[in-house]
Parts: structure tokens; C-alpha cells; sequence
């Protein structure tokens, strides 16, 4: 925990960001809305996860801040507490006013703008979060949820992103309709249902230059976690959770598949019906006996429950989001293990 | 018909009273009849009597009855006397034909519609009758009503003129109100109007009232046996069916109702003798009311009359005086007695007394042996006959005189040459007599025996096993055994081969479970202690396995019956298999192919092929092969319910599946205790096999997802160890084995070992074999060989090489043997090594595939079943092949998925050869430099 250790000192200044971190948010295209984050923040997040997260453990908290014409930016932010099952009766929308209000009385920024969410491995793309990003942004139309990733933070390299629901996926949530055939409609697929928000974590002048001051008289020596050639305890973590979510596909494709051979068995089988009464109809007809009268054929023939897509779709995007992650964590090692080998062999 | 009673004169109702108390009874009578006709001492004069006359007088006593019955408004009797009567009456229709309606049976069917009337509209007596006998009450209304309108006319006459006979009407009055303490004179005046009746009839002829009188007397002659009828009664039988045809004037059908009568009267001979005998000793008139519950004591429960004292004094009159004692007359008497059998109301008891005394008169009287065997072979059946219910067991004393009958049976036999027994030798034919032809005699010593053992295995499952009482009825055993052995002497000499090959079986099934202690001594070469020892030792005739050997070929050449073959080769396995001859035992397994078939045996058959696959199984672990053990008792022990299996206990959770017919069922079925096997003996033998197989393979496919588990249960155990949340020191010797699995695990033979073989589990396991300090070491090796592999399994990983001589000195084994294991794990491609000869080192060639790349191959598998299920939905949607695949990309697909599913069906090489496709891939990609890869690389997919 090399990139977040040194900071942890200075915390009480809570304006040091690091370089890196910094320089990475503004290379990034600010295409539509973009982030503005105050580097506190980003520390604010960093410290809850080191204070309270554990393993696969999640910390959550709320972020605030403003639209400053067509950014938002994001100044300052605090957490859920973690709270046991002990006392049932915590009102964590009571907390977060109370908060609010405090943050107030001190001329803090407290307008509500979103939330943030640890990460572990990668795996946050989950119903949970849909439906609470769904809330916020329904609410607060400005939202966003800031995924914050521990271990690779741990690795060397500040991993936080902002993300948002897309109109389309936000349309759906708003009728939860989650029919294969809504979703078809809406025409919605893993790859858009998130909208990444482009961030650039700022820092006032003032503590850009308490950092170079700083690196100057800095003791600490140099970190080479960044140079870490080993991989396989990351990859197989990565692998195992990619493996539950492939089960899960599994399980829900069958699932589909049985549906639909019953709703196609089920359509034959009315076909057939209707048919006959058709047939039988106009034998009547042709013998001048009244038609017999129509039945309710939904009736008789009820449809079979269509399994809930969104779930599918969550677990293809985080099958996505799996893959991306190993997909970049193993391209950085590869060039890392050909480095070495360049080094060996000069050696 | 009232001409009859006009004439008729009174001078005869004193004899006929008398006459008619006498009586023969319907089947049906109650005891309170036969009591009362004994007590009359004049009864003992009697009259010659014609069909009619019985038939008339069987009537007027049902009729009396009736009467008595409504007098104390027991409407239940009524109803079930009334069904009587009118049985009674039908069968003398064809004497009502000739003469008309009796009136006094008209008389019976008037009062009796009147009284019920009458009682049904007293509304209150109804309420205060019990439901049975309300019940009674209108059901006997119905029946009456529909009874009566057959005879409507007769009735309308007799309510018209009631007094049309004056006795009739005096009859009629102290009938109605005389107490139940009248009984006696109102059944006289019942008999006067019978007689009075029958008075009218023209005589029958001298013939047929001698032959009446012959017929009846065998009914009679046992209540009166001082009567001088007596005399020529014995013979009667022939006589009377001679006679009987004589007597044209009745009719033919009158005549076989008789011969019907007679025969149904006699099993309630004994009965009457012994009420008759308890009866005279008490005043008359108290007696009425004990006597009914006498009568129905003999009735309920037969313990009673047992006890009573009579039955001693009964014998003397088994004949009466003075008759000479013969062979017909002794085979009669045994007729008689035997007709008595399976009938409802038959004392067995008395029964078997009855026969007893019989077989001493007719030893007494040097009747000779043919009816002493005939006798004896009754004797045993009505023993067997003794419980009537089939679960019940023998109590100890009839076990005993069972057993001494068929050994004095078997003496006679043996004593006596020339008798022929048999089953199918007919009645009829049998001799019994005739001292110059060889006896003949009818009935199966065989089956008796067979019984026998039956009922000895009966009491043993009855009998609380943790008992004395249990030891002391095993001794039998040695009993039951030497008479079965006796018998199968004699069969040999004189027996078909279907009864030998019975009692063959017979002889096996007491053979098979037991160790034969004297022929393990003396293989092994221990002579006995003292001279005398030995000598005895070898007077005590062969080996049981010499004796199994010869019995069971002669089976198998010679029965026919599928069943005793069967039974047969399934205990010579288990003999074979207690007695350590696996190869005999296995071979003749698998020559008979039993396996297949025998889910069609019944099932006492399959818990004996149960009992013998688990010997079997145990017969293997003793021998060291550990993998046939497990296999022959997986199946035993996967289920769970080996203790039902084998016929050992039932289980309780089955309670509510099954009801109380079939839990009997199930109960009978169950093998006594002695011939038990060890349960927890079982059970340690399979999950120590499956600890000494599972163990090395779990450490062997540590990271294979296709990891099949050898053994379910040993995993449970596993698992339910795990779950401990303290885990203290083993108690049990589940907890035992569990213990010793983890320490093997670690490679700790040590640890595993000293958890396998202790004073614990010596006790509770290990001292039950019988070549204790064998198998033990036995054990002990194969946890030194097992742990050895599991070890280099493990760590193999740990290491570049590794010595054999540490190998050695680690887990105890010599050196070759530590050659022999690696080699072979090499050879199955378990272990990926090589063995350097000059340095007698193994050098670990690091070409398993670590967690990461067994993770990769995993996800693969998922992903390729990932893609079929979604290739599915897609065929469903397009009807055909097509949309994402076109058809040869799916071809290719396909091919791919051949190859890989080619991998998983032959297990090693298939999956080997993938592995090493993808190995070498790997290795080429990052370490083409390393020699030692590259080659073996090349070496793998060659292969």
C-alpha cells in the first residue's frame, strides 16, 4: 500500500494527492460531463477502505458536492457507518441528514451528488448497485457512484472511477420491465448500461507546491511495487470470482433455454387448439349450428413466467468488467516479465 | 300337523326326555349343552333314534336356547342362535319335505316375532340395551320378518289356535315365565313335543336305527364311556357308511348330512370330556353361571384348562374297558383325535396329552413301531400346531418335548429298518400292522425337521440376545445340530435326492457362519497341547470346509431347485470367505454370477448374499487387498442401512413407511443374534479401505475438478469431523479412522498408524479377526505404502529430487519396495519424475500444472458448456442451425470438443495429452530455453 501509506500522515491537511493519481485524471477526454474531484476526497475514500474494509468487505459513503456549469465537482464526501445487525433500529437516511446538516453549520459543501463503493477484485457490478445508483439518479439527477478498487490502489496505481446509468438502462429501471422482450426493445446490452464519467482529481496551487516541496525532504524510499512481477495470486482470485459468475451465466441461460421451449411448446399447443376450433367452427357452419363462442384463449393457455433478464445482464457486465481487469492486469505483466528479461539478459 | 300332537301320548316324554338331552349338537353349541346332558345320569340310557329323530332334537335344543336367550333379552345370542336354526332346519329339509313343518318350530318363529315386536317398541328398553345388542336386535327383526313370510299360513294357524295341544300350551307358559333356573323342565317339555312329534313317524327299520345308533355312538361314547354301546362304537366307521346305505327310506342326502354330523361332532369331544370331568364335582343348580364361563374360558384362552388336573384322570379313558386294544382301533382313536385339529375350539394342549397317553397305550400294548411313528409324526405336527399365531414362538417345555419326540422318532427309525416314511405314501395305503411286510407310513420326517430348525431359529430371535436365557437356548443348537445330522444319515441311506440336497442345506446353513477354530489351529501348525488333545482333536471328524466342500458339489450336481443351489454357493462363499480362502471365494462368486440375479431372489436369499458379499469384503481387507474390499462393501455401506441389509435389526426412521403387517414380516426375517457380523467391524474395515484408497487420490487430484469421490461416506465422515468445533483426542472408531486419514494426509505414517492400531481400536475391531497380529501388520504396511504416495504427491512440488534412502527411512519401507512404488506411480503417470539409478534419487520434473493453469483448464470446461447452452437457446430460436456459428465454424467447434471430451473419458492419457499440448505452449512461449521442459515436452505429445 505504497501510494496511499505516505498520505496517510499528511491526512489532517487532507490535501495531498498523489502525482500520479493526478496527472492520470487529466490525461483522460473530457467528453460529456466530466468529474471534478478534490483530492481530499479521493483520500477520504482511501482512508475509510484501509479504517473498515476488510477482504471482500465493501465500505460505503456518500458524496458531496456541486454542478458548476457542466461539471460536476465533487468536494467533499463521508461514510456510511459500518453498523452491525445489533441495532436494527439505525436510520441511516436520519444519519445522513443529520450529517448534512452538520457539514452545513461548518459552510461545508453539502449538497448530494452521489455515493461511493469499494471494490474487491473488481466486482461491484451487481443489482445492489444498480438499484441504489437507480434511487440516486432518479432522485439527483447529477449522481454518480465513485468505485473505488483497494488492491490495485495497493498495486501502484489509483484506481477510481465514476460511473453512471445510461438514459436507456435508467428508462427500464423506471418501468422495471425486465422481460427478455423489454429489454430487447429498449435494445440494451451489458456493454451499455454504465456510462463511465471521465474524472480529473484536482488540487488547489497551494498543495502542488506543498508536493514538491515535499518530495524534496521526502525520506521514503523508493517503491517498486509498481515492478512486482508476480501475478498469479491476483490472477487466480480473478479467475475463481470470473468462474462464479460464468456458473451463474450457465445457470441462467438454462434457465432460459427451458423457457422458451415451453413458451414454444405452449404456442404450438394453442396453435393446434385454435385450429381444431376453427375447423370445428365451420364444420358447424356448414351444418347451420351456431359457433361455438370463443374461449379466453390466455386463459387456458397461461404463458410461462419469463425469467428476469437483469440479472443476466448484470453478470454479463461484470463478466465484462472481470475481463477487462485481467485483460489489463495481464498486459501490464507481460511487458513487465519482458523487462526483466531484457535486464537478465544485459546482465 | 296338528294330527300329530292330538295322538300323541305322554308316556314316552320320560325317555325321551332323557333321549334328547343326550343329543348330538349342531357345530355350533354352546359348551352350557354338552354340560347339562352330562349331568343327567340317566342320559346314559338312550334310545334308538332315527335321522329324524336327531334332526327334530338338534332343533328343540337350538330352539331352547333361543328361548333361554330371550328370556334374558340377550339379543346378540338370539341372533347368532337363530342363524343356527335356520341352518339346522335347511339341512333337515328333506325330512320337513316328507313330513311337514314341526310346529314347534312354527311355534319358535311366532313367539319369537311377537317378543321382538315387543321389544322394539319398548323404546326405553332399546336405550337401555348396549349397542351390541340393539345392533343384534334389529338385524334379528329384519331377518325374522323375511324368515316368517315363507311360512305365513302356518303361523296365521298356530296364532288362531294357540291351544290347539294342551302340552304345547303348558309348555309355552313356564317357558315364559320360568326363571333361567327352569330351564331343565322346560327343555323336558321341549323334548315331549319333539318326540311327540316324532312318535308319529312310522319306525324305521331295525337296520337303520342299529345303524343310527352305531353312528351317533362315537359321537356319545366318550361322555358315557361305562355305556355298553361303547363296545362295538369302535369300529363303527365302516360299518356305518355300510349301514347308511341301507337306509333308502331318509333319502341319500339325509344319510351324507349324518355321515357330516358325525364328523363335526367330534372335535368337540375333548373339550366336553374335560368340562364334563371339572363339572360333575359341583352342585347342579349353582353351576349354571359358572359353567357359562367355563365354557367360554375353554373358548378364550386355552392356559386354563391346562392347568387343570383332569386331563390325568382322562386317560384311562381313552378306551373303555375292556376293548381289545389293536392297531385299527388305536389308528381310529388317533383319527379321532387328529379331526379335532385347527379347529377353533380345540384344546391343543389336550390335544398333545391326548396323543401322548395314546402313544403309551399303544407301547403298552406292543402295538409294534409302524404306529408308534404314526403317532409320534402326529404328535410333532400338533406341537408345531401348538401356537396358532405364525410369529409367536415355542415356549421352552414344548421346545424340549419337540425336540425329545423327533430324536425318539429318529431312534425308531434307526432301530427299525423296514419302515417306509414318506408324504406320498396314501392313507389308505399305509401299513401299519403287518409285521411280515415292511411299515409303511405316511408323513415326512424332513419336513418336521425342517420345522424344527424353524422354530429354533424362531426362539433364538426372540430371545434377548445379551441374555442367559439366550446362551441357554444356543446350547440347543448343539441339539438342533446333531438331530439334523442324524437325519441326514438316514436320508443318505434311504432319502430322495431332493431331500438330501434339503437336508444338505439344512446341515449348511448351521456350518457356514461358524469358524472352524481346530482346522485354523491346524494349519497353522499348532498341535494341540497334550497327546490326549490331539487325539481328540482328530476323533472329531473332518474340517467343516472338507464338509462344506462335499455337501455343497453334491448340491450343485444334483438339486434342481434353484433356490437351494443358490442358498448353497452363497454359503459356501461366506465359509470360504470367513476362513480366509479369497481366491475359492471370489472365484466361485464370480463363476455363479449371482450379482446379476439376485435382485429376483426373495429376500431371505438376499440378506444371505448380503451377509456373504460383506464376508466376502472383510475376507479381502484380511488378505491385504484393500481395493476389493471397498468394492465388495461399498454397496453394503453407501446405503446406510447395512444393519437392515444384513438382516441385523430393523431401522426405526423406516417405522412410519411401513406398516405393522410388514414390520412382522421384516421381523421374521431378521438373523439371530449368534450368526450376526460385527457392524462397527464392518464399518472400520470399509472406511479404513477407503481411508487407505481415498486418501492418496484425493492428494493425487488435488486441483482436477473432475475429482470423483472414491468413497461418499468416508467423505461424510470427513466432513462431519470437520465440523467439530473442538476436537479433542478420538473416541470413537469413526473418529478414529478420521484422525488417522488427516495424519495421512500430512504423510505422517506414524501419526496414522498409531490411530489405526491401538488399544482402543485392538479391542474394539482388530482383536475380532481371527488372525489378529497378521492383518495388523498387514495394515501397518499398507499405511507405510499409502502414505509414502500420498506424500509424494503432496510435496512433490517442494522438491527437485529426492533420495530414496531418506524415502526409506522416512516411512520405514526398504528400499526396493520405495523403488517399486515410485516406479509404478511413473508408470501411471501420477508422478512426474524420473528416477536417477546411480544416485538412487527421484528428480521431480515440475510438470503439473500449477493452480493457476488448473484454474485456467477449469474456466475453460465452464466456458465451453457456457457456449453449448447458449448454442441451445439459439437452435431454438432459429428452428435450425445457423445465426452465430455457420455450420463449419460449429464443425470445427465441435472437433475441438471431441478431442477434449476424448481427454476426460480415458481419464490419464487423454487428459495428459491435453495437458501437455498445453504445457508445452505455455513453456515454449516463456522458457523455450529450459532443456529438461522442452524435451519432456516433446516426449508428452508424442505420447
Amino acid at each position: 500500500s505504497g501510494g496511499v501509506e505516505p498520505a496517510r500522515g499528511e491526512l489532517n491537511h487532507a490535501s495531498v494527492s498523489t502525482k500520479k493519481a493526478a496527472h492520470k485524471g487529466k490525461i483522460k477526454a473530457l467528453i460529456s460531463r466530466k468529474n471534478l474531484i478534490d483530492s481530499s476526497v479521493v483520500l477520504k475514500i482511501i482512508k475509510h477502505y484501509q479504517e473498515e474494509g476488510q477482504g471482500s468487505e465493501v465500505v460505503q459513503g456518500v458524496l458531496l458536492g456541486l454542478v458548476v456549469e457542466d461539471r460536476l465537482e465533487i468536494t467533499n464526501c463521508f461514510p456510511f457507518p459500518q453498523h452491525t445487525e445489533d441495532d436494527a433500529d439505525f436510520d441511516e437516511v436520519q444519519y445522513q441528514m443529520e450529517m448534512m446538516r452538520s457539514l452545513r453549520h461548518v459552510n461545508i459543501d453539502h449538497l448530494h451528488v452521489g455515493w461511493y463503493q469499494s471494490t474487491y477484485y473488481g466486482s461491484f457490478v451487481s443489482r445492489a448497485l444498480l438499484d441504489s445508483q437507480f434511487s440516486y439518479q432518479h432522485a439527483i439527477e447529477e449522481s454518480v457512484v465513485l468505485i473505488y478498487d483497494p488492491i490495485k490502489t495497493a498495486q501502484g496505481s489509483l484506481s477510481l472511477k465514476a460511473y453512471r446509468l445510461t438514459p436507456k438502462l435508467m428508462e427500464i429501471c423506471k418501468e422495471k420491465d425486465f422481460t427478455p422482450e423489454g429489454l430487447k426493445k429498449a435494445s440494451i446490452g451489458f456493454e451499455n448500461m454504465f456510462e463511465e464519467v471521465p474524472i480529473i482529481i484536482k488540487n488547489s496551487h497551494l498543495i502542488n507546491a506543498l508536493m514538491w516541496e515535499l518530495e524534496d525532504k521526502s525520506t521514503v524510499a523508493d517503491k517498486h511495487e509498481l515492478l512486482n512481477l508476480s501475478s498469479s495470486n491476483h490472477l487466480e482470485k480473478s479467475l475463481q470470482l470470473l468462474m462464479d459468475r460464468v456458473d451463474d451465466m450457465c445457470q441462467d441461460i438454462v434457465k432460459y433455454n427451458t423457457y422458451s421451449r415451453n413458451l414454444s411448446k405452449q404456442q404450438q399447443q394453442k396453435h393446434q387448439y385454435l385450429q381444431r376450433r376453427q375447423q370445428e367452427n365451420t364444420q358447424r357452419q356448414s351444418r347451420g349450428e351456431p359457433p361455438l363462442p370463443e374461449e379466453d384463449i390466455t386463459k387456458m393457455f397461461k404463458p410461462p413466467q419469463p425469467p428476469p433478464r437483469m440479472d443476466t445482464l448484470l453478470i454479463a457486465g461484470q463478466i465484462n468488467n472481470y475481463c477487462q481487469n485481467v485483460k489489463e492486469f495481464t498486459s501490464q505483466n507481460l511487458g513487465k516479465l519482458f523487462m526483466a528479461e531484457a535486464l537478465q539478459g544485459n546482465n | 300337523m296338528s294330527r300329530f300332537f292330538a295322538t300323541g301320548s305322554d308316556s314316552e316324554s320320560e325317555e325321551s326326555s332323557s333321549a334328547d338331552e343326550i343329543a348330538p349338537k349342531a357345530p355350533g353349541t354352546t359348551f352350557k349343552q354338552s354340560l347339562l346332558l352330562s349331568d343327567d345320569e340317566e342320559d346314559t340310557k338312550r334310545v334308538v333314534r332315527s335321522a329324524k329323530d336327531k334332526r327334530f332334537e338338534e332343533l328343540t335344543n337350538l330352539i331352547k336356547t333361543i328361548r333361554n336367550a330371550m328370556k334374558i333379552r340377550d339379543m346378540a345370542k338370539c341372533l347368532e342362535e337363530f342363524e343356527q336354526l335356520c341352518r339346522a332346519f335347511l339341512k333337515s329339509k328333506n325330512i320337513v319335505d316328507k313330513e311337514g313343518v314341526p310346529p314347534f318350530y312354527i311355534r319358535l318363529l311366532a313367539d319369537l316375532e311377537d317378543y321382538l315386536n315387543q321389544l322394539w317398541e319398548d323404546k326405553e328398553g332399546k336405550k337401555k340395551m348396549n349397542k351390541n345388542n340393539a345392533k343384534a336386535l334389529s338385524t334379528l327383526r329384519q331377518k325374522i320378518r323375511k324368515y316368517n313370510r315363507d311360512y305365513e299360513t302356518e303361523i296365521a294357524a298356530y296364532k288362531e289356535n294357540p291351544q290347539e295341544s294342551a302340552d304345547e300350551e303348558e309348555e309355552k307358559e313356564p317357558g315364559d315365565s320360568g326363571s333361567s333356573s327352569d330351564s331343565e323342565g322346560e327343555e323336558g317339555e321341549d323334548g315331549v313335543s319333539a318326540k311327540a312329534f316324532l312318535k308319529k313317524k312310522p319306525d324305521a327299520s331295525a337296520d337303520a336305527s342299529k345303524f343310527l345308533k352305531t353312528a351317533k355312538g362315537s359321537g356319545d361314547e366318550s361322555s358315557s364311556s361305562d355305556d355298553e354301546d361303547d363296545d362295538g362304537d369302535w369300529g363303527s366307521d365302516s360299518v356305518g357308511s355300510g349301514s347308511e346305505s341301507s337306509d333308502d327310506g331318509d333319502g341319500q342326502g339325509a344319510s351324507m348330512a349324518m355321515v357330516f354330523l358325525k364328523k363335526n361332532q367330534e372335535p368337540e369331544k375333548s373339550d366336553k370330556k374335560v368340562l364334563k370331568k371339572k363339572k360333575t364335582k359341583k352342585k347342579e343348580r349353582l353351576e349354571e353361571e359358572a359353567e357359562e364361563e367355563g365354557g367360554e374360558e375353554v373358548e378364550g384362552g386355552w392356559e386354563k384348562v391346562k392347568g387343570g388336573a383332569p386331563m390325568v384322570k382322562e386317560k384311562p379313558k381313552m378306551f373303555a374297558k375292556g376293548t381289545e386294544i389293536n392297531v385299527p382301533v388305536v389308528v381310529k382313536k388317533l383319527n379321532e383325535i387328529l379331526q379335532a385339529r385347527g379347529k377353533k375350539g380345540t384344546d391343543r394342549a389336550a390335544q398333545i396329552e391326548l396323543l401322548h397317553a395314546l402313544a403309551n397305550i399303544a407301547n403298552e400294548n406292543n402295538l409294534g413301531q409302524g404306529i408308534m411313528v404314526k403317532i409320534k409324526f402326529n404328535i410333532i405336527a400338533s406341537l408345531y400346531d401348538y401356537n396358532p399365531n405364525l410369529a409367536a414362538f415355542m415356549k421352552p417345555d414344548m421346545w424340549k418335548k419337540c425336540l425329545d419326540c423327533i430324536d425318539e422318532l429318529l431312534n425308531i427309525l434307526f432301530e427299525n429298518n423296514n419302515i417306509f416314511i414318506g408324504e406320498n405314501i396314501a392313507e389308505d395305503s399305509e401299513s401299519l400292522s403287518n409285521t411280515d411286510q415292511p411299515y409303511r407310513v405316511r408323513g415326512c420326517i424332513l419336513t418336521l425337521v425342517e420345522r424344527m430348525d424353524e422354530e429354533f431359529t424362531k426362539i433364538m430371535q426372540n430371545t434377548d440376545p445379551h441374555s442367559q436365557e439366550y446362551v441357554d437356548n444356543l446350547k440347543d443348537e448343539g441339539r438342533v445340530c446333531g438331530i439334523i445330522d442324524r437325519l441326514l444319515d438316514y436320508m443318505e441311506t434311504k432319502g430322495s435326492t431332493e431331500e438330501i440336497c434339503r437336508i444338505y442345506l439344512r446341515r449348511i446353513m448351521h456350518t457356514y457362519y461358524k469358524f472352524d477354530y481346530k482346522a485354523h489351529r491346524r494349519s497353522l501348525g499348532l498341535q494341540g497341547e497334550s497327546k490326549s488333545e490331539q487325539d481328540q482333536e482328530e476323533s472329531e471328524g473332518e474340517d467343516s470346509a472338507v464338509i462344506m466342500d462335499r455337501f455343497c458339489k453334491f448340491i450343485y450336481a444334483k438339486d434342481r431347485t434353484d433356490r437351494i443351489r443358490t442358498c448353497a454357493i452363497l454359503c459356501h462363499i461366506y465359509h470360504h470367505a470367513l476362513h480366509s480362502r479369497w481366491y475359492q471365494a471370489r472365484d466361485l462368486m464370480l463363476m455363479s454370477h449371482l450379482q446379476d440375479n439376485i435382485q429376483h431372489a426373495d429376500p431371505p436369499v438376499q440378506i444371505l448374499y448380503n451377509r456373504t458379499m460383506v464376508q466376502l469384503g472383510i475376507c479381502a481387507f484380511r488378505q491385504g487387498m484393500i481395493k476389493d474390499a471397498h468394492n465388495a462393501l461399498l454397496d453394503i455401506q453407501s446405503s446406510g442401512r447395512a444393519k437392515e441389509l444384513l438382516g441385523q435389526g430393523l431401522l426405526m426412521r423406516n417405522m412410519q413407511e411401513r406398516n405393522a403387517e410388514q414390520e412382522k414380516i421384516e421381523k421374521r426375517r431378521q438373523v439371530p443374534f449368534h450368526m450376526h457380523i460385527n457392524l462397527e467391524l464392518l464399518e472400520c474395515v470399509y472406511l479404513v479401505s477407503a481411508m487407505l484408497l481415498e486418501i492418496p487420490y484425493m492428494a493425487a487430484h488435488e486441483f482436477d475438478a473432475r475429482r470423483r469421490m472414491i468413497s461418499k461416506q468416508f467423505h461424510h465422515q470427513l466432513r462431519v469431523g470437520e465440523r467439530q468445533p473442538l476436537l479433542g483426542p478420538p473416541e470413537s472408531m469413526r473418529e478414529h479412522v478420521v484422525a488417522a486419514s488427516k495424519a495421512m494426509k500430512m504423510g505422517d505414517w506414524r501419526t496414522c498408524h498409531s490411530f489405526i492400531i491401538n488399544e482402543k481400536m485392538n479391542s474394539k475391531v482388530w482383536d475380532l479377526f481371527p488372525e489378529t497380529q497378521r492383518v495388523r501388520e498387514m495394515l501397518v504396511r499398507k499405511i507405510q505404502e499409502e502414505s509414502l504416495r500420498t506424500y509424494l504427491f503432496t510435496y512433490s512440488s517442494v522438491y527437485d529430487s529426492i533420495s530414496m534412502q531418506t524415502l526409506s527411512e522416512m516411512f520405514e519401507l526398504e528400499i526396493p519396495m520405495v523403488h517399486s512404488i515410485i516406479s509404478k506411480m511413473i508408470i501411471n503417470e501420477e508422478l512426474m519424475a524420473s528416477l536417477d539409478q546411480p544416485t538412487q534419487t527421484v528428480v521431480m520434473h515440475r510438470t503439473e500444472p500449477t493452480s493457476l493453469q488448473n484454474m485456467a483448464l477449469q474456466l475453460a470446461e465452464k466456458l465451453g458448456s457456457l457456449v453449448e447452452n447458449n448454442e441451445r437457446v439459439f437452435d431454438l430460436k432459429q428452428g435450425v442451425y445457423g445465426g452465430y456459428f455457420n455450420r463449419d465454424q460449429k464443425g470445427g467447434y465441435q472437433q475441438n470438443k471431441g478431442g477434449y471430451q476424448r481427454g476426460k473419458s480415458d481419464q490419464k492419457g487423454g487428459y495428459q495429452q491435453n495437458k501437455g499440448g498445453y504445457q508445452g505452449g505455455y513453456q515454449g512461449g516463456y522458457q523455450g530455453g529450459y532443456q529438461r521442459g522442452g524435451y519432456r515436452n516433446q516426449n508428452q505429445n508424442n505420447y
